[in-house]
Formats: C-alpha cells, sequence, structure tokens
C-alpha cells in the first residue's frame, strides 16, 4: 500500500518532470459568444462580434438575396442583416419576434446576424476547441474552424472572417 | 527642433494655386486685350507674390520660372515689350510650368522630390524679357530629362505652328491631367458665425423643452378629479404651448440644417478652373489647336460631389479632344476654322445641375460604332440593323469599347466611357447624355443632383411598406382607371399624351412580399378610383410605376447602403421616416433597366408562341419621337413576328425608307423636323413607297385630321386612345394581305 502510494507520486513527478514546459505557460483563453439556430449551438470567436441587439425591427430592401433578410438601423448606421440557415442548410426559423441580432466584423464588412437566441459569452481555454472531424458535410467544411463541449452540447465555432469574405465574393 | 516645414507647403500650395489661377484669368485677359495696364500689373503681382513665398520655402524651381516670368511681366509694364501671340504662349507655358511644380509638391508634399527647373524654359523667358524675337519652342512643360531618358526637346522653330514640333515632344505624364480637389473648404467667417448663433437658439430651444416637461409634471401633480375642468383645460393650455415650441424648433432645425449643408457647398470652379490648361496641355500633345470655353463655374456643388467629379470631366475633356475634334488640315478641308472649340459649361435646371462638355468636332462616327460593336461582339447583327442612331451612340459607355484606331496615350485605351458613366450614375446618382451630328460635333451632358446629403423623396406604398422615389426622377403622378389600361404584348401600358407609357406594379417588380396584415384603406383606394400611377422619366424615357398609395414628400437625407449592399443597383440608399421606419430610396434609371429586362423577357415568349404563324418575316418602318411609344410598337410587331426598324423623327423615317426596303410604315403625326403627314406624302412620291401601307398611329382622332391622313396616302389611320394591339396587327395583316 505504502509502497504503492509513493509509486504513485513517484509517477506524478515524472510526469510532471516531463512536462514541465508546458505547464509552466498560462493557458490562453478565448471569449466565445455562443447562440442557437434550429435548436443547433454554434459559436463565434468574440472579438469578431461588436454587440449583440435584440428587439431590433429588420426592414424590407429589394433586390436582397435570400440569405439577406435586410437593414437594421443602429443608432443612424445602416447595417445588413444575414441570416445563417441558408448557409448551414438548416430550415428557416418561423419565429422572428424572439430572435437576437450580433453585429459583426469581419473580412473588411460590417453586418448583423439573426440567431434564435443567444446562449451565453464565455471564455473557454483554445484547448477544449477541437479541431472539426473530416466526416464534416462538405457545405461546412470551410466554414468551421473548430468543435467544442459546452453544458452537455456540441458547440460548432464558426468561422466569421470567412462566412463574410465569401458573402461579399458572392454578391459581386 | 528641426521647423515642421510640411505646414508651410500645404499653406503655399493653397496660395500658390489661388495665384495660377489669377495668372491664367489674366492671361486670357491679355490675350484678348493687350492694352489693359491693371490687368498687367495684377498678373505682374501674382508672378511676384508666388516668386516671394516659394523663395521663402526654397522651392527653387518656382522661384525660378516665377522669376523670370515677373522679369517679362516687368518689361511689359514699363512699356519696353508688347504682347504678341508667340510671347502670350510662352507666358502660358510658363503658368502652366509653374502650375505643374506646385501640384506636384502638393501631392509630395516634400521639396526636395520637385523637379529641377526648366531651364530651355526660363532661358526663352529671360531672351523674351530683353524683348528678343526669338521665342523658342520649349516642351509643353518641365519633363525630366532623368525619368524619360531622352533630353528634352528644343527646337527653335520661328514659326508658331506646334504640329511639327508636339510630335516630337514626349506626352506628358498621364498624372498630370488632373483637375484639383479640395481637401479643405474654407469657410466665411461670417458664415460660420451664423451657424453657432444658430446652435446658441437651438440650445436655449432645448432649455424651454425642459421647462415644459416641468410644467407637464405640475399639471399632472395637481390633477385631481374635482377639478378636471380646470385641468383639462391647463392641459389644452399647455398642448398649445408645446405646439409653439416643437414649431419654432422646428424652424430652427430646417435653417441649421441649410447653413450646415451650405458649408459643404463648393464652386464648381474647383473643377472648372484648371480645365483650360487640361485642355491646352492635351490639344498640344496631339497637335490640334483647341480653345476652352468655361462658364458656370460659379455654381456651387456639395463637395462630395465636386471630388467625383474631376475624373469624369478630364475624360470627357480628353475624349473630346482625342477623339471628337479632327486635325487642322481635316477642319479646314470641312470649312471650318483650324481652331477647334471645347466649351466647358454648367448650368442649373430644377433640382439638378447640367454639365455640358461639348466640342465641334466631326460627331460619332455612327457607322463606326455600329460595325465595331458587331466586329466586338456586343451586339449580334440582327440588333445592329435594328438599333436607332441613339442607342448605337450609347454603345460607347460600354466597358472595353473604344472607337479610336490607333491607341493614344490621352484616349483610346477602351476604358473610360464606362468608367465614366459608372461613376456618374452609380456614385453620383445622375445621368449621361451623350447628343452627337455628324459634322458638327458631340455634346455630353452629365445631370447630377446639387447634393447627394439631402434629396427631395417621395414616398409611397407597396403591400403595406414604404418606399422612396428621388422627386428628380418623378415626372408626374396620374391616377387612371382600369378602362384606360391597354395591355400590350401580355403587359400593361398607358396613353399620355400623345406617348405610350409602360406600366408595372413596383410590387411586383420588386418582388415585394406580401402584405401580412391588409389594410382596407388602399385596398379600396385601387377598386374605386382606379390606378395609382408614379410616372419615373429617365432621359426621353418614361415608366408608369403602379403603387397603392402615395405617402409624403420630404426633404430627407440619404444615408448610404453597407459596403457590401451597394451592388443592389436597384437602391441607391436609405432614409429614416419619422417613425423611425428604414426606407429603401429606388434608384429610377435602375427601375427602367429591370422593367426593360422583364419586358425582353415577356416579348421574346410572346414572339415564341407566334413564331410559325408567318411564314415570310415583313420588314416594318416605325417612325414616332417618343422613345417609350416606338419600343412598345416594336414590342408588339415583334411578338407578332414581324422585323421592325425604328426612326425618332419625320426625317428620320425618310432616310431609313430610302436607304432600306420596307413592307410597311408606321408613322405618328406630331413630331420634330418633319410631321407624319409630310412623311406620308414624301413617301407616296417615291418610287419604292408608292404602294406599300402607310398607316398613321396618331392621338388626333378630328375628322379632318383622319380626312387628311387619307388626302396625304395612309392606308389606315388608327387613333391612340382606341388603341390595343389586336387592331394593329389585324390592319397590318390585312394591309399586307
Amino acid at each position: 500500500m505504502n509502497q504503492q502510494e509513493l509509486t504513485l507520486e513517484q509517477v506524478l513527478s515524472q510526469r510532471r518532470e516531463s512536462n514541465r514546459g508546458i505547464v509552466n505557460v498560462v493557458e490562453s483563453m478565448t471569449k466565445l459568444v455562443i447562440f442557437e439556430l434550429q435548436g443547433d449551438w454554434f459559436a463565434f470567436h468574440g472579438d469578431k462580434i461588436r454587440e449583440i441587439l435584440s428587439q431590433v425591427n429588420v426592414f424590407f430592401v429589394p433586390g436582397c438575396p435570400p440569405s439577406l433578410e435586410g437593414v437594421i438601423n443602429v443608432r443612424g448606421d445602416i447595417e445588413s442583416v444575414i441570416s445563417l440557415h441558408e448557409l448551414l442548410q438548416l430550415p428557416a426559423s418561423a419565429d422572428m419576434a424572439s430572435a437576437s441580432y450580433l453585429l459583426g466584423r469581419g473580412a473588411g464588412m460590417s453586418s448583423g446576424i439573426r440567431v434564435d437566441e443567444v446562449v451565453d459569452v464565455v471564455d473557454v481555454p483554445l484547448s477544449n476547441i477541437h479541431k472539426p472531424p473530416t466526416t464534416l458535410p462538405e457545405h461546412l467544411r470551410t466554414i468551421v474552424s473548430g468543435i467544442l463541449r459546452f453544458k452537455e452540447k456540441t458547440v460548432t465555432v464558426l468561422d466569421l472572417d470567412r462566412i463574410f469574405a465569401d458573402y461579399s465574393q458572392g454578391l459581386g | 527642433m528641426a521647423l515642421d516645414i510640411k505646414k508651410f507647403i500645404s499653406r503655399f500650395v493653397e496660395e500658390a494655386r489661388e495665384h495660377v489661377k489669377r495668372l491664367g484669368e489674366g492671361l486670357d485677359t491679355l490675350s484678348r486685350d493687350s492694352s489693359d495696364r491693371e490687368n498687367i500689373n495684377a498678373i505682374f503681382r501674382s508672378a511676384h507674390t508666388i516668386k516671394g513665398s516659394s523663395r521663402m520655402l526654397k522651392l527653387t524651381a518656382i522661384t525660378e520660372t516665377a522669376h523670370k516670368l515677373e522679369d517679362v511681366l516687368g518689361a511689359m509694364r514699363d512699356g519696353s515689350l508688347n504682347y504678341r501671340p508667340e510671347l502670350g504662349n510662352l507666358l502660358y507655358r510658363s503658368v502652366d510650368a509653374i502650375a505643374l511644380l506646385v501640384e506636384s509638391l502638393a501631392t509630395s508634399g516634400d521639396p526636395a522630390t520637385l523637379q529641377p527647373v526648366d531651364v530651355v524654359l526660363c532661358a526663352s523667358l529671360a531672351q523674351a524679357a530683353t524683348g528678343e524675337v526669338a521665342v523658342a519652342e520649349a516642351p509643353l512643360s518641365c519633363i525630366d530629362p532623368a525619368k524619360d531618358g531622352v533630353p528634352a526637346v528644343v527646337k527653335s522653330a520661328s514659326s508658331p505652328s506646334v504640329i511639327p514640333s508636339s510630335l516630337a515632344v514626349p506626352p506628358p505624364p498621364p498624372s498630370q491631367a488632373k483637375l484639383n480637389a479640395a481637401d479643405t473648404v474654407r469657410v466665411r467667417l461670417a458664415k460660420l458665425d451664423e451657424l453657432i448663433k444658430l446652435m446658441g437658439e437651438v440650445v436655449s430651444s432645448h432649455a424651454t423643452l425642459r421647462q415644459r416637461l416641468l410644467d407637464f409634471r405640475m399639471i399632472e401633480r395637481d390633477g385631481s378629479p374635482e377639478h378636471w375642468v380646470q385641468h383639462r383645460a391647463r392641459l389644452h393650455h399647455f398642448g398649445l404651448t408645446l405646439r409653439d415650441d416643437v414649431q419654432s424648433q422646428e424652424l430652427l432645425m430646417d435653417e441649421l440644417h441649410d447653413k450646415a449643408l451650405i458649408m459643404r457647398m463648393l464652386p464648381l470652379s474647383m473643377v472648372f478652373d484648371s480645365a483650360g490648361r487640361v485642355v491646352r496641355d492635351l490639344a498640344h500633345s496631339v497637335g490640334k489647336e483647341v480653345a476652352c470655353v468655361v462658364s458656370g463655374a460659379e455654381i456651387e456643388l456639395d463637395r462630395q460631389m465636386i471630388d467625383k467629379l474631376s475624373d469624369p470631366i478630364v475624360h470627357l475633356l480628353r475624349n473630346a479632344i482625342d477623339h471628337g475634334l479632327e486635325t487642322p488640315v481635316e477642319r479646314v478641308a470641312a470649312g471650318k476654322s483650324s481652331q477647334g472649340r471645347v466649351t466647358l459649361s454648367a448650368r442649373q435646371d430644377g433640382g439638378w445641375v447640367v454639365i455640358e462638355v461639348a466640342d465641334d468636332g466631326g460627331g460619332v462616327p455612327i457607322e463606326a460604332v455600329r460595325e465595331k460593336a458587331l466586329r466586338k461582339g456586343f451586339i449580334s447583327v440582327e440588333q445592329a440593323s435594328g438599333m436607332s442612331d441613339q442607342e448605337v451612340v450609347d454603345l460607347i459607355f460600354q466597358p472595353g469599347f473604344s472607337t479610336s484606331t490607333i491607341i493614344t496615350d490621352i484616349s483610346g485605351r477602351g476604358v473610360g466611357m464606362d468608367v465614366v458613366r459608372q461613376s456618374i450614375v452609380d456614385d453620383l446618382q445622375g445621368e449621361v447624355t451623350v447628343e452627337t451630328r455628324l459634322g458638327t460635333g458631340t455634346t455630353f451632358a452629365l445631370r447630377l443632383p446639387l447634393s447627394l446629403a439631402v434629396m427631395r423623396v417621395l414616398l409611397v406604398e407597396v403591400n403595406g411598406l414604404p418606399f422612396g422615389v428621388i422627386a428628380q426622377y418623378v415626372a408626374e403622378l396620374i391616377r387612371v382607371s382600369h378602362e384606360e389600361m391597354l395591355t400590350v404584348v401580355e403587359r400593361k401600358a398607358v396613353i399620355i399624351r400623345n406617348e405610350f407609357v409602360p406600366v408595372v406594379a413596383l410590387a411586383d417588380l420588386l418582388h415585394v412580399p406580401e402584405r401580412l396584415v391588409k389594410t382596407t384603406r388602399s385596398q379600396a383606394g385601387i377598386s374605386d378610383r382606379g390606378m395609382l400611377l408614379v410616372v419615373v422619366r429617365v432621359r426621353n424615357e418614361k415608366l408608369a410605376l403602379a403603387v397603392d398609395d402615395l405617402l409624403d414628400e420630404l426633404d430627407m437625407v440619404i444615408k448610404p447602403l453597407p459596403e457590401h449592399m451597394r451592388r443592389l443597383t436597384v437602391v441607391s440608399g436609405m432614409v429614416i421616416t419619422g417613425k423611425n421606419e428604414l426606407v429603401s430610396v429606388l434608384h429610377a434609371p435602375a427601375l427602367l433597366e429591370l422593367a426593360r429586362k422583364v419586358r425582353s423577357q415577356a416579348s421574346r415568349t410572346e414572339a415564341a408562341n407566334h413564331a410559325g404563324e408567318q411564314e415570310f418575316v415583313y420588314k416594318i418602318l416605325v417612325v414616332d419621337d417618343s422613345l417609350n411609344t416606338r419600343e412598345i410598337e416594336k414590342d408588339v410587331l415583334e411578338a407578332w413576328g414581324y422585323h421592325v426598324t425604328l426612326a425618332e423623327d419625320g426625317i428620320d423615317g425618310l432616310q431609313q425608307a430610302r436607304t432600306g426596303t420596307f413592307d410597311a410604315i408606321l408613322t405618328d403625326v406630331e413630331m420634330p423636323n418633319m410631321d407624319g403627314f409630310t412623311l406620308t406624302s414624301m413617301l407616296r412620291q417615291e418610287e419604292k413607297y408608292r404602294d406599300t401601307p402607310i398607316v398613321i398611329i396618331t392621338s388626333r382622332e378630328k375628322e379632318e385630321d383622319k380626312r387628311r391622313g387619307i388626302q396625304v396616302g395612309a392606308d389606315a389611320y388608327i387613333v391612340k386612345g382606341e388603341f390595343d394591339q389586336n387592331s394593329l396587327v389585324d390592319t397590318l395583316r390585312s394591309l399586307l394581305g
């Protein structure tokens, strides 16, 4: 018994020895804005989201592609509203009233993004975000930057820069 | 501590620009009247000032040139030297050289990068000051010999003719032909004081409103049920005072708004003043003699527009000199003076400013343009034969189109005209039109709103949603009954004063979603009083938009769409209404474009339906001065398988008829240059049209007109009021057998 405990300690100290270089580094954290779309959870990196707005009126603009729902008035500046449903191949949300809007900026453009609900804004260690599995469907492969477990659910981390870049090219 | 010379440089540049401008104006006056002493004094002073201030900043090249210029002017002032045209040319050149140095300094901001002084020019000036005749034909301006790798060409040609020598002169660097745009605005102190005074008023008016809030609280507190009569009277009184306050506040805000906007206005002279120099430089480099006439430079425009106008105008000037004007030899052969003339003018037209760049050159060679468009594959053979001259001329705005067979440095690279159109139409919300007459010249007209910041906007409602239309584009608002609506090739049209105007429902055109909540008010409006139409006009083309209701007409601040949405050409911006709604402001030219697209699809399907009904394709000539009417008649006839050629007035029609062969001719009566009756009788005198069916389509329904029509030889007379496509097609069928 005694002998065994000693061995365990030895093992642990050995491991510490071998991991010394890593342990000394403070784990870097990242802020994520986690939101829900059709029951699934997604997230953007916090530094890409300037603001979270709720209860805003979206106004129709003629000639927009379907993914562009219209425009909103953010203190006198006009911002577009993008819906991610089409991109993520999700059915369109019926209930617009309870929607929230994330004001994102990336790839040289700025736009509102409509989400069903904002779940949380959290700081997570970078190491908790895993590489997306290779089995990811085709349409998600380029826009998903990682996968994370949060509150027993899988959160798909999306690359806002990539989405906006694709978006502005798609319009052009 | 080193002296921050940058600050002084920018101040110098601003001052020098002004003096260069004065020098240019003074030389213009001098060339007309060399005896004006006061004028010579003024030019002398400007040259002297430039010399002095440039010396302080050690801008040697400028100092030297200005110094020599001053010497010449000094000699003229004390009468030891008299003005001669050759001397005038030399003076212009030296002013241009100074201007160039100043501009290069403005871009670099660093005196060290300034080109060395043009020795040849200075030598000629020095020589001229001594009163010697020889005026060297120096190169156009300071061309840095080191950069170009060739020494500046010197020709001591005694003749003032520029043609041979200019060929040897390397073309000026492209950056040279740039008009100046201001980085700063100078505001008169009085204007600024007014603004500050108004601001003070707004602050005190706000204090009044705060007091009203206190008053209201008081009334609220005292409101006991026993004194309700008294209470109501107080409330009423309060309402009245508040109304007055809001009204005076409104006046104040309007005034503040106007005053603030005026500060953004700059005179067109910002762009126009350097035009003379640009024209001279360009003309010189292609060996043409050009006089430049500028007018309307005092008209003020929003500075944002002034900034963006410079490139299009330079391009149009280049185009006029390079493509528009003929060479002196060609001009003389054509019986014109050897000196060409380029006119840059501006005038106000309602809420618009019209800027025209006109030349008295040979006009756009329409056949050459048509052939080139065919060769480049912009249009098909079929399209080419059916296009009117105006449509052909418009082809020069196609990206990649350039008619010059030789690519020159000035223009002809095939970029430009499309960029001109794009910047005028998309960035400035304006229009570009071309008018050209073979042999007499070409005029490009830019039609621009006075300001982009605030515009008069008409708000209309469609499916419960508001939309804005910029009022300048709205030709009229009318209400028509359903009976007055015509159906032409499965789409609707109305006749407004002898002209067919296509009608589209705005809701369909824009795919506005069905309203969620139906309000009975406007629904009832449609059925009871007919359709409400907003007729928009772009150039001479009209389109009637059916809307549910008119909401308001206001001066509104137009906010730009986010960058990535600018490609939505239909929407030119957003306005915010009093209810804090965002409303899309529709861009009328884009709406017309859209309607045309929808229309051509419709007529294609229609044509497919009728295809095969006719084995032989008849050729029809349609003569009408209204573009809309022509287009509609063309659509109808093409839908029934006829081949249609268009002509825009009697003379055009007669020419078309003489050059081509037609199986039938449709003509309007009232047209400029030659009316339909005359056309008909003229055609009857032609051998090949003696028996060709001629149909008169007009809104004149008087018996005597009909009689006259038959007298001059028309086979049928259709009144537009009773027009429907079947009667036209049936008539034609019966006439053609």
